[in-house]
């Protein structure tokens, strides 16, 4: 009824364009010190975003502006708040663009599905009890234990209509996960920290990564300080390699392009002196128990399959309406689920020489804009002459820019939620800072 | 003027009140925390352009919270009938149940608390202001903020562009209970200047400049000193090198000092983590953590800053805590249920994201006491180092004291002087103690920043502030 309202509303105020967004969210949190419940919280929430836009007198600029309206506002607040809108819209001077009319399917996928946005059919509870369930039956030890964990389901129902006739309802299950880890042994202890997204609960895949982390933990006790390594080849085999893919995929950003934050040409190389294995990255609308699993994009453009990059070349841009438009693109979506094909090598391949695994850093990162690469190391498996060394500390740097230039990735892959990339990356020449 | 509390939180006041006695018969405890915070986000840039009323801080709703039978539970919504409120009880009832019946058939046992004391008191705070975000001219301050972009890019060298951006929200907030009525208003201001260039390597250089405060949108002008500088930071970052990574002598100027005061420090006394076992903090309250010249306070009194809130998410009203008293860990802060679990007072830093979250113990403003050193006399007594400047991210690790942040750039100081070499990014790396240990002078001034968000882990993202004066230490650079 208050999405009636609203669109009944936004059609008399006679602005240029309009689109709106109800959103109805369920959900559950549980949160764990140890297995004992620390605290249970329920969430319901509702809202609608509107931006209304306005074009200026002589036809060649469009502005915009956004707002939430309550549940609880009333028809005066309504008014009052797209009279605002429509007035701040008027003081924002864009070089003009569309709204979408392409008409979109909202058949759903793997979780996402049609219906009323106000009957949220997620069936949350059931969710949440297999996360419950995977919680007690994690072996411990006297070593290796969950020191804490949250646990979040969601299901969300959106209902996007815009004022070109464009108008879907869509229905998405979204979990998040935090899990502490502690490993301790002769009164040494460590932790490790892992954040999880999916839509359901994959239970298996989420024992195996937590078993495969208080490993890690066992193994940080006995761990010695990083060595001054100087250019060293590093190996990512964790989820912290997306870090790596994202660098990729922002620089094919529509927004990157007509900021002259990237210069990649679509039809050319992105690195034509490259050497190594050659990137080939992949949009998709979906990708299973990804917790990113919609038809279409905050702007009610369709998500659909397409290369962003094929064998190193610039396949396709992606990006918002507005930065679309202005690179002459007519069909174009924000980006949800990314691919990334296997490299030329297997794993097996990859791990021969001397190199650095690094499977936990304090927070590892790739600036998008510089390429810099940045990372302190908590816990790292230093191949060097045919023995591996357990090391901690120390710092990684580098640059995206150089390291596409000779990077190697496995023909395996694996899914870390919304991201499908090589199960590991090696990239070369890195600087590594130690501790000795 | 003073920020006026929000009419429509005083309209639901009543309701509310009746809802915390529905709810009363029921549970042992009860309290409601009810937000109407209204803001806007303007974005600059020379190629596109944003106006927004939709702002990290910005929120209409509320979160209850009960106990009974040694369990805390809590329920946000955002719908609510004043004239309904004991469908309002059953609903709240009925989601919580249902959880209940999860958590029983799972076996679930129950983290045992006690009950959270309720003594009456009464407050009602708004705070001076001379502009209000909801009626702001924002036709003046697009025109004022497109100026700046377009001076930017007469100015800065090499610039792809310059974005200039600006959020205010006025925070209204109502804590009710059996016997507590609390009331807040306030507002604060944040904006930023930032521009980027080709750098010597062909990557992109990226420099940002902020301004803060516990204020209405008239902060925003201040953005002009931040323009003028701009060129001068942009000129340095595109002729910089990548630094030779060594263990060094630095200077952190007030931006990156406060990184390390809450990176390396304020992270590791939030004793929420010390219920869980997580901070090795616990194990040094009453042991030296830094040099005499380390004292550190945090507390939303302690600077009128972005989050100089008058009590917290839980009805905690605002502290000032001496965490480290010239080197030795006094304490940490507390939110109110680890500071029952814990046996303690709580400090006035129970902080929720927004109404739909959970509480944690969060940081308000964390900054270093100054000293009595000039930066000339600290540059002078440094033989092969750096100046470090900017910050650009940190992370923190409670539990080993681990040190990470990534610092935009390093003036080189050799024999006592600066060469004029610039390198960037640094990552400083160090074990907080040594870092904290190596703290040799401090200058006679300070300042705090409030630009930016704080997460828990990977998300729970709030308004913090955090500084001090210029120091001088030692620390791992790459």
């Amino acid at each position: 009824m208050m999405f009636d309202l609203i669109r009944n509303k936004l059609n008399a105020l006679g602005c240029e364009a309009w689109e709106m967004t109800e959103t109805n969210e369920t959900r559950w949190e549980f949160y764990q010190i140890g297995h004992k419940l620390d605290q249970n919280r329920a969430v319901k929430l509702s809202g609608t975003e509107v931006k209304v836009y306005v074009k200026s007198a002589d036809g060649q600029f469009l502005g915009s502006a956004l707002d939430t309206i309550s549940p609880t506002a009333t028809e005066a607040e309504i008014d009052a708040a797209l009279a605002k809108l429509t007035y701040q819209a008027s003081l924002v001077k864009n070089p003009y663009y569309t709204l979408t009319d392409r008409p979109v399917q909202t058949a759903g996928a793997d979780g996402a599905g049609s219906g009323s946005s106000k009957d949220c059919p997620v069936d949350i509870a059931a969710i949440a009890g297999d996360f419950l369930k995977v919680f007690s039956s994690i072996p411990e030890s006297d070593i290796r234990r969950l020191n804490s964990t949250e646990i979040f389901v969601s299901g969300i129902c959106k209902h996007f209509a815009n004022s070109r006739g464009v108008e879907c309802e869509y229905i998405y299950p979204s979990s998040e996960l935090e899990v502490i880890v502690n490993a301790k042994k002769d009164g040494h202890e460590v932790e490790l920290y892992r954040i999880y997204h999916s839509g359901k609960c994959d239970s298996k895949r989420l024992t195996d990564d937590i078993c495969r982390v208080m490993g890690f933990g066992e193994d940080r006790l006995s761990a010695v300080p990083t060595p001054k390594l100087g250019s060293f080849d590093v190996l990512f085999s964790t989820s912290d390699a997306c870090e790596i893919y994202e660098y990729f995929a922002d620089k094919m950003h529509a927004d990157f392009i007509v900021r002259k934050i990237s210069d990649w040409k679509i039809g050319k190389s992105i690195c034509p002196d490259a050497k190594g294995d050659l990137i080939t990255l992949r949009a998709l609308p979906s990708l299973p128990n990804s917790s990113k699993n919609y038809p279409v994009d905050r702007e009610g453009c369709e998500v659909y399959d397409r290369y962003l990059i094929r064998g190193g070349i610039a396949e396709n841009y992606c990006g918002s309406r507005q930065f679309s438009q202005y690179l002459g693109l007519e069909k174009s979506s924000l980006l949800t689920n990314l691919e990334v094909e296997g490299g030329s090598k297997s794993e097996a391949e990859l791990r021969s020489g001397d190199y650095l695994e690094i499977v936990e850093f304090s927070d590892f990162q790739v600036d998008s804009m510089g390429g810099d690469i940045a990372g302190e190391i908590r816990l790292g498996y230093l191949h060097r002459g045919g023995t591996v060394t357990i090391v901690t500390g120390g710092s990684i740097s580098g640059s995206m820019n150089e390291a596409m230039k000779d990077m190697s990735f496995s023909k395996e892959r694996v899914q870390y939620d919304n991201r499908l990339i090589p199960a590991v990356t090696l990239l070369k020449g890195l600087r590594v800072t130690g501790v000795e | 003027m003073k920020a006026p509390f929000s009419p429509y939180l005083q309209s639901i006041a009543p309701a509310l009140k009746a809802l915390v006695a529905e709810l009363g018969r029921d549970y042992d405890y009860v309290s409601v925390l009810s937000t109407d915070s209204a803001g806007f986000r303007i974005s600059i840039s020379q190629r596109a352009k944003s106006v927004s009323n939709q702002s990290m801080t910005t929120e209409r709703g509320s979160v209850v919270r009960v106990y009974k039978n040694g369990r805390y539970s809590e329920y946000a919504f955002n719908e609510f009938d004043p004239a309904d409120t004991a469908g309002k009880a059953a609903e709240i009832r009925a989601a919580l149940d249902a959880q209940f019946k999860l958590l029983k058939a799972a076996g679930q046992e129950i983290y045992e608390t006690g009950k959270l004391a309720d003594e009456p008191l009464t407050l009602f705070v708004e705070k001076e202001t001379e502009q209000l975000p909801e009626s702001a001219d924002l036709s003046s301050l697009v025109d004022m903020m497109t100026g700046f972009s377009d001076e930017g890019m007469k100015t800065v060298p090499g610039a792809l562009d310059v974005m200039v951006a600006a959020t205010s929200t006025h925070i209204c907030k109502l804590f009710l209970t059996a016997n507590r009525d609390l009331r807040q208003s306030y507002v604060f201001t944040e904006a930023s200047a930032a521009s980027y260039a080709p750098g010597k390597n062909g990557d992109i250089k990226f420099a940002y400049e902020g301004v803060s405060g516990c204020g209405g949108p008239e902060i925003i002008s201040g953005l002009k000193a931040k323009i003028d500088a701009l060129p001068k930071v942009v000129t340095d970052l595109t002729g910089s090198e990548p630094i030779v990574p060594g263990e060094y002598d630095i200077i952190t100027e007030p931006g990156v000092t406060g990184l390390i005061a809450h990176e390396a420090f304020g992270h590791g006394v939030e004793m929420d983590m010390f219920v869980k076992g997580r901070a090795l903090g616990a194990e040094y309250i009453g042991k030296r953590v830094g040099s005499d010249l380390v004292t550190m306070h945090e507390g939303a009194r302690c600077d009128e800053s972005v989050t100089a809130y008058a009590f917290d998410d839980e009805g905690t009203l605002a502290g000032d805590v001496v965490e480290i008293d010239r080197g030795i860990l006094r304490t940490g802060i507390c939110d109110a249920l680890a500071a029952l679990r814990l046996g303690i007072a709580p400090t006035g830093n129970g902080k929720r994201e927004n109404f739909a979250h959970k509480v944690y113990t969060r940081m308000t403003n964390t900054v270093f006491d100054s000293g009595s050193d000039t930066l000339e006399d600290m540059i002078a007594s440094i033989e092969n180092g750096y100046l470090l400047t900017g910050m650009d991210s940190g992370m923190e690790d409670p539990k080993h004291w681990g040190i990470q942040c990534i610092i935009n750039r390093g003036y080189e100081i050799k024999d006592g002087k600066l060469t004029g070499k610039v390198v960037s990014p640094v990552i400083m790396t160090g074990y907080v103690p040594d870092v904290l240990g190596s703290v040799s002078m401090a200058s006679g001034d300070r300042r705090v920043d409030g630009n930016g968000a704080c997460g828990k882990g990977h998300k729970e993202w709030v308004k913090v502030a955090d500084g001090g004066p210029y120091l001088k230490m030692k620390a791992r650079l790459g």
